[in-house]
């Protein structure tokens, strides 16, 4: 063949796959190349199989996943969320930044919060010095779920690990509250106070030692008025009568030593300010 | 007197196992020579006969069944011995990146004494001195036999080995080496040279052995085995006729008004020239044929 | 030193070779490449530039070491040029000690440029750099050492195709020794526990070397475990060396 004609056959053979290419990377499908991943029974044969590269192997599975996660042609991508990480974790159970963003996909994407748990539930269990994992569990469970029972859970275990900042006992402390624990709140918030030299510490600790007295003041109060109101039908003009008909020992004073304002009528009781305004 | 055998070979027995069954073909059924100090032994054979596996015997390269090797008094495979000699094998390959004197400096490292010859002595004996500084990936089929020559000689070695040295030389490349390995027997040294070109042996060996399939067959001097006596004449006429020429020989060939004719009565030699002069003709060439290496070598052969 | 003289001509010719170079090509072509992958992750960009340059050093380096170790032994039979050698006044133990140590010192040099390079993305991208890195490498190269001694033997009895399998699967098989040890555990105590037992200890097991996790996540990593496993390294070298020997020794050159 005539050089002339070959060298113009390669070219034309080299427009045309190039061209097909663009073609064929417009083409939607049904599965994203590299998704045969999600097939691998677990991690622990990868791990095998990598011949002690299992580190490079957990990285590059990492950043095929977030490409993978991220790709809205495979509406049906997220069933494999924990199979993917836990994948990773096999690999390399030290790596800490896939857990999270693993929940985040979790999380903001999939919406799937038990898939969040889970995954940060093994970040955990592999690396029990990270109080980030559990931080976060208990951060999504409050904000997201408004759960505070098991926000209060979470940030327990992350407390109890050497080294989580101090942040997270008031976040624990703060979800015993809502759960209306208030002795073990006010417990901690004394703890939190006098353990602390920070001044702005300080100052939250004192609002909520003042918002934990003052719940239980008035649970003590709310308990007598209705003592009082199932005797005499009615109730008390002022919370000194509840002293001197028995119900209770002595009018309670709020932290600062101030008064609760009482309503006669409808029987509430109420601080005379609001705790973060003092 | 021990000490005037340069290479003893006692009974050398060895076989091969072939394939995976292992099936067991003998090469040397026991060989014994003796080659004397000073002298340049051949060893002759056809191809296949065993000359090779010999020397490879003899050099420790294989390892013999039965049998013992002695050089210069040692074993075979003591390192004195190995000081002592030198090898050049059949077909020589050689580390083709390294040029001519860095290849002979590699080897004269391996020797113990430091006192080796000076490399470009050396090369300069094999004719190769400009080529110092060429890789041997670039030499010719013949200057890598005279390379091989030399390293083969670079301890100064008292019984030098090779192993058909003139192998695919043009005839100034034969002519050389076989200068060069006449040179070696004048400065004292052995010579052990195996080789299937018998005339190559008849110009300059001493002594020599006939191996077939494996066994030596006759061993002695050259001129013990090859008589001297003539064995026909063969002389070249013209400008007689065929008929005329048969009354003396057997005429061969005629090219021209040119006659070659083989004469075996010796009586009738005489009685030709006489007769070429009477008619005028011309005598071009006259040889007389003593028994060669050849007709003895393809007569043993025959019989086998 | 007659070793040294095989070794210095064996160093020539290795690194002579090609193929040295198109593997040192690959190893710089892996670098960058995980650089640019370091662009997609999320989270700590450096682990992948690590965990890729050890990696890359240690396949490439095996890739060496078998490769070239293969043909050593071989290529002088099928050269014939082992004639000339043996028929000097040298051991032939000498000789496969000098072939050896001739190729690590090419094996050295090579991941001395490795590691340069690595080392110059590494600071470039990130400017720390542990001590662990180097001791890490340290223990690629023992690794490599004991390849090189695995790929001579094969080489003194067998074609550079299956030798070349053979050390392959040495490898493959000193990576999953633990594989081994974790079926030991469920097997139930008798003779075939004892005879795995066996099998398990005999067998290589190159993760002994493997201190890529330790440097990737900083973590510690206990004295003894770098000064047996050196040991282990050096031992089991020694004893492939020593088989090489054998095989080699009473070997007809046909």
């Amino acid at each position: 063949m005539q050089k002339k004609v070959l060298a113009l056959l390669l070219i034309i053979s080299c427009g045309m796959f190039m061209g097909l290419k663009v073609i064929t990377d417009k083409i939607p499908r049904k599965t994203v190349p590299g998704a045969s991943i999600i097939y691998i029974p677990s991690g622990k044969y990868l791990k095998y199989a990598s011949f002690g590269h299992s580190s490079l192997l957990a990285d590059l599975i990492y950043i095929w996943a977030i490409q993978y996660f991220s790709n809205y042609s495979v509406p049906e991508r997220f069933q494999y969320l924990t199979h993917v990480f836990s994948i990773i974790s096999e690999l390399d159970p030290g790596y800490l930044d896939p857990y999270q963003i693993g929940a985040l996909i979790a999380i903001y994407d999939a919406r799937d919060f038990d898939t969040a748990m889970d995954i940060l539930e093994i970040g955990l269990k592999k690396n029990p010095e990270q109080w980030i994992f559990p931080w976060q569990a208990g951060h999504y469970a409050q904000i997201l779920l408004k759960d505070f029972e098991l926000a209060r859970k979470y940030y327990q275990t992350a407390m109890e690990i050497e080294g989580s900042p101090p942040i997270i006992k008031r976040l624990y402390s703060n979800a015993v509250y809502q759960l209306g624990d208030y002795h073990t709140a006010w417990e901690n918030w004394l703890e939190i106070y006098n353990s602390s030299d920070d001044e702005r510490v300080k100052k939250i600790a004192s609002n909520h030692l003042y918002r934990t007295k003052a719940a239980m003041d008035i649970q003590k109060i709310k308990d007598a008025l209705k003592e009082y109101q199932s005797k005499f039908n009615r109730f008390p003009e002022k919370l000194a009568d509840l002293v001197s008909s028995g119900f209770l020992e002595s009018v309670p004073q709020d932290l600062d030593g101030q008064d609760y304002i009482y309503d006669s009528d409808t029987g509430e009781v109420k601080t005379a300010v609001i705790p973060w305004k003092r | 007197m021990p000490e005037a055998k340069a290479l003893e070979i006692k009974d050398l027995h060895k076989s091969f196992k072939f394939g995976f069954l292992g099936k067991k073909i003998k090469v040397l059924k026991g060989i014994s020579l003796e080659v004397k100090k000073g002298e340049i032994f051949g060893y002759l054979g056809p191809n296949g006969a065993g000359k090779t596996t010999t020397l490879k015997c003899i050099l420790g390269l294989l390892f013999p069944d039965k049998g013992t090797i002695n050089i210069l008094g040692s074993d075979h495979l003591s390192i004195k011995s190995k000081e002592k000699t030198g090898f050049l094998p059949e077909n020589p390959y050689f580390y083709d990146y390294l040029t001519a004197s860095e290849f002979l400096n590699f080897y004269s490292q391996l020797f113990h004494k430091q006192k080796t010859e000076d490399i470009n002595t050396l090369l300069t004996l094999v004719g190769l001195i400009e080529h110092s500084h060429t890789q041997l990936r670039k030499f010719s089929k013949g200057m890598l036999q005279r390379i091989g020559l030399s390293q083969a000689l670079l301890n100064d070695p008292e019984i030098v080995l090779l192993d058909e040295p003139l192998g695919g030389l043009d005839p100034i490349g034969r002519k050389e080496i076989r200068d060069i390995i006449l040179s070696l027997k004048e400065k004292g040294k052995t010579v052990f040279l195996s080789s299937h070109i018998l005339q190559d042996i008849e110009m300059i060996c001493d002594r020599v052995a006939v191996l077939v399939n494996g066994a030596v067959v006759n061993q002695g001097r050259l001129d013990e085995l090859v008589s001297q006596e003539i064995l026909f004449t063969e002389i070249t006429v013209s400008k007689i006729s065929r008929k005329e020429l048969e009354k003396f020989g057997k005429p061969l060939t005629h090219f021209g008004n040119k006659s070659l004719i083989q004469i075996f009565d010796q009586d009738k030699v005489d009685e030709i020239l006489q007769f070429v002069k009477e008619k005028n003709g011309k005598v071009h060439s006259l040889v007389p044929r003593t028994q060669t290496l050849e007709d003895i070598f393809v007569g043993i052969v025959k019989q086998k | 030193m007659k070793i040294r003289a095989v070794a210095l001509n064996t160093f020539k010719e290795a690194i002579r070779d090609r193929i040295l170079y198109l593997l040192l090509f690959f190893t710089v072509v892996s670098l960058i490449l995980s650089k640019l992958l370091s662009l997609l992750t999320v989270g700590d960009k450096t682990k992948i530039i690590m965990d890729a340059g050890l990696s890359s050093i240690s396949i490439f380096g095996v890739l060496m070491a078998i490769l070239m170790g293969t043909g050593l032994v071989y290529k002088e039979i099928d050269k014939k040029t082992v004639y000339t050698l043996l028929s000097k006044p040298i051991n032939r133990n000498q000789f496969i000690l000098g072939k050896f140590l001739g190729l690590i010192i090419t094996l050295f040099i090579m991941m001395a440029v490795m590691t340069a390079i690595f080392i110059i993305i590494i600071l470039l991208h990130s400017g720390t750099i542990s001590w662990k890195l180097f001791v890490s490498l340290g223990f690629v190269f023992l690794e490599l050492c004991l390849i090189t001694s695995v790929a001579l033997l094969f080489s003194c009895f067998s074609t550079p195709i299956l030798s070349s399998i053979f050390s392959l699967s040495f490898y493959l098989i000193g990576h999953l020794s633990w594989g081994l040890e974790a079926l030991l555990k469920k097997m139930n105590p008798g003779v075939s526990k004892v005879l795995t037992q066996v099998v398990y200890i005999l067998l290589p097991d190159l993760e002994n070397f493997n201190f890529k996790t330790e440097v990737v996540h900083n973590l510690s990593i206990q004295p003894e475990m770098f000064l047996f496993s050196f040991f282990y390294g050096i031992a089991y070298t020694f004893f492939i060396l020593m088989l090489a020997m054998l095989v080699f020794r009473k070997r007809d050159f046909i």
